[in-house]
């Protein structure tokens, strides 16, 4: 069909004083925008398939390129908005459902900006964290209920398993198809330098990686891809998929032309076929039936992994958290409703789940009421753009945080959020060996350690602030937390006080 | 180590500075019958057009020869070689020598038109003393007449034509730069000159007579009948090998100094040989004289590191040469006048470009280049190296790089490795 | 000594290093100014060869027995014996891309005279390496350039 009903979303703006024709956003734009005219003397563009992913934008030498709104008013209608009007002559053109990626860009409310963090004044003076030692290192895995200790000092107990990070922040699950392996090999390169776990999601564990599966976590979804005993052995802990926050109760489904031979070999699937992971487990129908496969994982590592329960935050996310505690999980992650994605349906993405906030504070206090607070650690995920946001995450009640997306962003990424194209510019969500190459690890895994560097730092600061010197003295201290514009209910949810009480 | 190089030109300088590199102690002694130090031959013609300076057409600093201790010994005509002593007589003196090499070069033939030589304005064109006297004879009135549309003819045709008001050139072959060029090249160069300089051709031509005022040739006469007025001629019919020295001292001579093309040693083992004086091995296997710069600097630092106990080796040698006429930029190398039923070419042409590569089974054997001769000497390393072209489809259609080789030759190649 | 090396593997074919070397070899030493007001318009030393799947930038490997220095005629291509770099001397220089046909590596240009790499040096590195966006381009001591 010629016409689509639908006008483009960006124009590119050359400015020709700027634009020496060198062409360097020709030959960078996988959208091909951007084209020589015939006699190869000049750029010209056309910015119908532009998606903002700001590729040529920041490659251009002379700073020529800017991308604009592509502004074309609708009459105002706050109802019938013009992306609900293009998302309908969409799917009235392919009769599809609509796919999107990365994180909701939907206007919900996000309460960690609404939470203020608390500082000492007078009593209980700060700390200097460029002075005095500052803890943040981080222990996952089951507490024993009690430790008895020999008379030298020496534990007694058999302490089930457990993982020592050097920072509170880790890096979630994406998977090798999903993203490039040069974008997992530059997270498995930074977590290795930072001390803390890169993700393998469940695409498996590709051979070039093995040199870090000190700093691995292994997933273990509902299409089994990749999993065998050394893959679970590969690990420091096995993650069980059930959910995910961007697309509760959905499955996954990785394009075959995304299934390369690396990508077939990793997942053990055939190459070209379509990588489909079930909505849920066929195993699983009940906590009984988790606690089985959780047993299982434990059996086959030889008790020496704990074991992981990745769930999305939704409306009983207490109850399914004690729950799953319940089942043998040593970790249970809560992945909130803003997190990210390679590809979801976009009406699932944007409507169904909950707020990591209040997911995290309602499972904390559930599992706090019920005294098994201490079986297991808690880690939540679901969208930390800075370290305030994880500063409050952990006074919220969490252990550690996974984030996916600011790493991206610190890789090249620019939230364009066209991930299920597979034409990712920066080299992150594609396996096209010509966009790929454009992610240099050796680069970019320091640019990821950086970032981290620079939270923990802030961290730290946040934290001398409150007169704490101890991310264990951080965890769930919501009197570190007040609420500012927040009801009630919100209020009694996050289980903190209102700004001013 | 006593060395002697005779002749100062690209062969021997180079043979002279390879020992060194070789023997740091040894002498080096560089005989050479023209006045000055070693300088660029293929300038002269850039001289003429006053583009080189005098000081810049020398290929050394004074001070380099005698930082490297080489003694260059201009304006001394060597007479003779004395195989048995091991010595070299030049003039009345007599110098011995350990390893000798003779690098004497060529010299222009010269036609017998009627007692042309003694003419005062019958000029060749091959050294500097004869451009100077060219030069100081050229000027805006001058009709000159070049016999001669080879190489060096061209060249002096090119640089009169800035100069001079007219200029013919006489050929005997039907076109020009035959050494150089296959049929359709030469025309395609004839053309662009005609229209750039200004250059009226004569071709499937020559000169029977001439006609003299006093000592001065006036006028030469055509085959054809045609009678051309002329003020100044250029002799370039072409170049013979000076073997001379070598013939004399009973070294087997076979219209140029028999070789060993790995070594360059001539029959007596301690005399060497290199430069256009001295056989060469060409791709197809035949023997001929290249006379050509680089071929010449080939040869000369074969002989030199091994007459210095070096391991530098020559081999296959071929024709390359890079040379422009207004502009027109045209590379060849290798076989480009190939005929037999093994050669297969690929020609492409436009009207400012002229590119044909020359094969022989999976082999480029030679290229002609004109306006096309970007990376070049990839396909003079192709020839060099016998690399295997079978997977290289669309060599013709692209400009020569890296990215005609597989990977793996290309990573080598990347870092600096060839072969 | 230390050249620049391209890993065919990282190149982005952006060619950003041919943008940065014909501004270092510029009057102006200003991309605008280098691009569109200067003349002559100066010129890349360096050069992107392939396509987006697979592409390297080639400048001068600065042989240790470079052909173009055998092979010049007029003595203009000279190795320095100390830094080891290949250069033009462009008054000696005739344009006669002899050293062109010779180079096995095709890194030599001829505007009026051979142009070619000078390994410039722009914080310590040359322009091209410090303007790589991918590490494509690394300077540094390898022992390679036999040639």
């Amino acid at each position: 069909m010629s016409v689509n009903y639908i006008p483009r979303r960006f124009t590119v703006v050359r400015d020709r004083d700027l634009c020496i024709n060198c062409g360097c956003c020709v030959r960078q734009c996988s959208n091909e925008c951007h084209y020589f005219t015939d006699d190869n003397e000049k750029v010209v563009v056309n910015s119908d398939n532009c998606v903002a992913c700001h590729r040529c934008v920041d490659l251009c030498p002379t700073k020529a390129l800017r991308i604009e709104k592509y502004v074309c008013d609708y009459r105002d209608n706050a109802n019938w908005t013009p992306q609900y009007q293009q998302e309908i002559c969409r799917q009235a053109e392919t009769g599809s459902v609509l796919l999107s990626a990365m994180g909701t860009p939907k206007d919900y409310p996000i309460y960690w900006d609404k939470i203020l963090l608390n500082a000492s004044q007078v009593t209980n003076p700060s700390i200097d964290p460029l002075r005095e030692p500052m803890e943040i290192r981080t222990i996952l895995g089951r507490k024993p209920e009690k430790i008895s200790v020999e008379r030298k000092g020496k534990s007694k107990t058999d302490m089930p398993p457990q993982v020592i990070l050097e920072t509170p922040i880790m890096f979630s699950a994406m998977s090798f198809g999903s993203i490039s392996l040069n974008a997992q090999k530059s997270l498995a390169m930074a977590a290795k330098k930072l001390g803390t776990l890169f993700n393998t999601g469940e695409g498996g564990l590709h051979p070039d990686l093995l040199d870090y599966t000190d700093c691995a976590v292994v997933q273990v979804a509902s299409g089994r891809f990749g999993v065998h005993k050394k893959y679970l052995e590969n690990s420091r802990y096995i993650e069980i998929k059930i959910g995910q926050g961007a697309k509760p109760g959905i499955g996954g489904h990785l394009p075959g032309e995304k299934v390369n031979i690396e990508v077939s070999n990793a997942r053990m699937i055939p190459k070209g076929s379509d990588a489909i992971s079930p909505a849920p487990h066929h195993d699983i129908y009940s906590i009984e039936d988790l606690r089985q496969l959780i047993w299982s994982l434990k059996q086959a590592t030889d008790n020496k992994k704990p074991v992981a329960v990745k769930i999305a935050a939704v409306h009983n996310i207490a109850a399914i958290a004690s729950g799953t505690a319940r089942a043998g999980a040593d970790i249970i992650v809560i992945d909130g409703f803003r997190g990210g994605t390679g590809a979801a349906p976009t009406r699932i993405r944007d409507n169904v789940g909950i707020p990591i906030e209040l997911a995290l504070a309602a499972a904390d206090q559930r599992l706090r009421d019920e005294s098994i607070r201490s079986r297991i650690s808690l880690v939540a995920a679901g969208s930390f753009r800075c370290s305030a946001d994880i500063v409050k995450a952990i006074a919220l009640g969490a252990d550690a945080c996974y984030c996916a997306s600011a790493p991206l962003i610190a890789m090249g990424c620019h939230m364009c959020q066209t991930c299920n194209t597979g034409k990712c510019n920066w080299g992150i969500a594609t396996q096209r060996p010509e966009l790929t190459k454009r992610l240099n690890p050796e680069i970019m895994h320091k640019r990821v350690e950086n970032l981290v560097n620079a939270w923990n730092h802030e961290i730290k600061e946040i934290m001398g602030g409150m007169g704490i010197n101890s991310v264990d003295s951080l965890r769930g201290n919501r009197l570190m937390l007040r609420g500012i514009g927040l009801s009630e209910k919100e209020l009694e949810i996050l289980g903190i006080k209102h700004a001013g009480e | 180590m006593k060395y002697i190089v005779i002749g100062a030109s690209a062969a021997g300088l180079a043979c002279a500075e390879e020992i060194r590199k070789t023997d740091k102690d040894g002498s080096i002694k560089v005989f050479t019958n023209e006045e000055y130090l070693p300088y660029s031959r293929p300038s002269i013609s850039y001289y003429l057009k006053g583009v080189v300076k005098e000081s810049n057409i020398y290929l050394r600093k004074p001070s380099d020869y005698a930082s490297r201790n080489i003694e260059i010994i201009t304006g001394s005509c060597v007479n003779s070689i004395d195989r048995e002593k091991k010595e070299i007589k030049v003039g009345r003196k007599t110098f011995d020598y350990d390893k000798l090499c003779i690098a004497t070069g060529s010299y222009p033939f010269i036609p017998e038109m009627g007692n042309v030589r003694s003419k005062e304005n019958a000029l060749t064109f091959l050294d500097l003393a004869a451009v100077k006297k060219v030069k100081a004879k050229a000027g805006k009135n001058t009709r000159a007449v070049v016999i001669g549309a080879g190489l060096i003819g061209m060249k002096a045709a090119e640089g009169l034509s800035k100069i001079c008001k007219s200029v013919e050139v006489v050929e005997l072959a039907p076109r020009i730069l035959p050494s150089i060029l296959d049929e359709k090249a030469s025309e395609f160069v004839k053309k662009y000159i005609e229209e750039k300089g200004n250059i009226i051709f004569h071709l499937g031509n020559t000169v029977v007579k001439t006609k003299s005022k006093g000592k001065r040739v006036s006028s030469v006469i055509l085959k054809n009948g045609e009678e051309l007025d002329c003020d100044l001629l250029i002799l370039a019919v072409g170049v013979r090998p000076d073997v001379k020295l070598a013939e004399k001292a009973g070294l087997e001579v076979n219209r140029g100094i028999v070789t060993n093309p790995e070594t360059m040693q001539t029959s007596d083992k301690d005399i060497y040989a290199a430069g256009d004086c001295a056989l060469s091995t060409d791709i197809d296997k035949s023997k001929k004289i290249i006379a050509l710069w680089v071929n010449a600097v080939k040869q000369g630092k074969t002989a030199g590191s091994q007459m210095a106990g070096g391991n530098e080796k020559g081999g296959i040698t071929y024709a390359i040469n890079a040379i422009d006429f207004y502009g027109l930029r045209i590379a060849t190398a290798g076989l480009i006048n190939a005929e037999g039923s093994q050669y297969k070419d690929m020609v492409k042409s436009d009207k400012g470009s002229y590119k044909r590569l020359i094969f022989e089974g999976n082999h480029l054997v030679g290229f002609v280049l004109i306006n096309s001769s970007e990376n070049a000497g990839i396909y003079t390393s192709m020839i060099e190296n016998k690399d295997d072209i079978s997977r290289m489809g669309k060599m013709i259609d692209e400009t020569a790089s890296l990215f005609l080789f597989d990977k793996k030759t290309r990573e080598k190649r990347l870092k600096g490795e060839v072969g | 000594m230390k050249k620049v090396y391209a890993k065919e593997e990282l190149c982005l074919n952006c060619r950003l290093c041919e943008v940065h070397c014909k501004t270092a070899h510029s009057r102006s030493k200003d991309i605008i100014k280098a691009y569109k007001y200067e003349d002559p318009v100066p010129v890349s030393r360096i050069s992107v060869y392939g396509d987006n799947l697979g592409s390297a930038a080639v400048s001068c490997r600065h042989c240790d027995h470079p052909k173009c220095v055998e092979a010049c005629i007029t003595g203009a291509m000279r190795k320095d014996p100390k830094t080891g770099i290949v250069s033009v001397n462009e008054s000696k220089c005739i344009g006669c891309m002899t050293c062109l046909t010779v180079c096995p590596f095709g890194c030599i240009k001829i505007e009026k005279t051979a142009i070619k790499c000078d390994l410039c040096q722009e914080d310590g590195e040359p322009a091209c390496v410090k303007n790589c966006p991918n590490g494509a381009l690394v300077y540094l001591e390898m022992g390679g350039g036999k040639a």
